[in-house]
């Protein structure tokens, strides 16, 4: 099963879509769990995924506000998509009762 | 970010490689991070590549197993060979030796044979085993031969007498980093020869009763060869009966990126 972290990676990638690439991804992390996401984390993790074949990276197109710098790509993979899909499936059942669950089961309100 | 820190910055991301360093170096400016930020990401990134790389055993057995123990008794060895040539040079001591000039020959050919066989196979096994960690071999390597340089003093041998193992272990080492294991027939055929080397220098001798058998020291360096034979025998195996085509088996797959 995905760790944490790497169903947050993938998930932004899934977002991002065509525009999935490293400081992206970061952005998105950072903006949607408000702390701070180091990219040692999170190029080390990329190529985790990519050699348990849940991503695919390639090299992009350098742009003039990065320095004439390429982009590394990311795209995930059907597998992916079906690791994310179960740690998210797995998160949803054990959560289901949680007082902090809007929508639990035999829940008074 | 200022020049003198994007230089240093720039500096660490040489130590990732080609692709990763354009692709953060591009994250970096993207982001506006300042230099010290940077640095630390960069600094972070090339810390976790190292630490992942350590969590296997290979460069374990490479360093700690390998290069740090051969490159002593290496040294000891080359001297050994060393002061083989020179009895067989000086009349004198070849009298003390007890030993003709056709057999004192037969024992520095021979002891020869087995330092290049012994520091082939044990440079192609750090290298096979160690590509991305080869720094730290190295450096397992050297730090025998600096103590060791700094404490000789032999006057009839030169200090560079101690070195001579490098010389196959480099090769080797390089045979190593290009290709990823031997045949197995000649995996066999160089192990059973660097054997059967080692075997004469067992029965003669001087021994000391504080100093390992001899035998022990030999085969804390003939094991390399046989480990080749084990992992070109896997291979072989794993790749069914047809095996390979060549003398070096791994080339193919490592060109393809695959081991």
């Amino acid at each position: 099963m995905l760790g944490e972290f790497e169903y947050l990676l993938i998930t932004a990638a899934a977002g991002l879509g065509e525009d999935a690439y490293g400081a992206a991804i970061r952005e998105e992390i950072e903006a949607a769990t408000g702390r701070k996401c180091s990219i040692g984390a999170l190029y080390t993790t990329i190529d985790r995924l990519e050699t348990k074949g849940l991503l695919k990276t390639w090299m992009g197109d350098a742009t003039p506000q990065r320095g004439g710098r390429a982009k590394r790509m990311v795209r995930v993979t059907p597998k992916g998509v079906l690791a994310a899909k179960a740690f998210y499936d797995v998160v949803t059942r054990v959560s289901r009762g949680a007082s902090w669950v809007a929508n639990r089961r035999g829940s008074a309100s | 970010m200022t020049s003198t820190g994007w230089s240093f910055v720039e500096t660490a991301a040489r130590l990732l490689a080609r692709d990763e360093r354009e692709a953060v170096l591009g994250d970096l400016v993207e982001g506006n991070e300042n230099a010290w930020q940077g640095l630390l990401g960069v600094l972070g990134l090339v810390f976790r590549g190292e630490a992942i790389l350590w969590k296997s055993w290979r460069p374990w057995l490479a360093g700690f197993v390998v290069a740090l123990p051969s490159s002593f008794l290496l040294m000891g060895f080359s001297l050994s060979v060393s002061w083989s040539y020179l009895t067989i040079r000086c009349p004198e001591l070849l009298q003390k030796s007890s030993l003709t000039l056709g057999s004192g020959s037969l024992v520095l050919l021979c002891q020869a044979l087995l330092l290049i066989g012994w520091s082939w196979t044990g440079g192609f096994v750090v290298g096979s085993l160690s590509r991305r960690t080869l720094w730290a071999s190295t450096l397992l390597c050297f730090s025998p031969c600096l103590f060791c340089l700094s404490r000789f003093r032999v006057e009839s041998l030169s200090r560079f007498c101690l070195f001579l193992f490098l010389v196959p272990a480099i090769w080797g080492l390089r045979r190593g980093l290009r290709i990823a294991r031997m045949k197995l027939s000649w995996a066999i055929a160089l192990a059973i020869a660097i054997t059967a080397l080692m075997v004469p220098g067992w029965s003669s001798g001087a021994h000391h009763w504080w100093a390992p058998p001899r035998w022990t020291l030999d085969w804390a360096l003939c094991w390399p060869a046989w480990y080749l034979v084990a992992t070109a025998r896997r291979a072989s195996s794993k790749a069914g009966l047809g095996g390979s085509d060549g003398l070096w088996s791994g080339q193919r797959e490592q060109q393809t990126g695959m081991s």
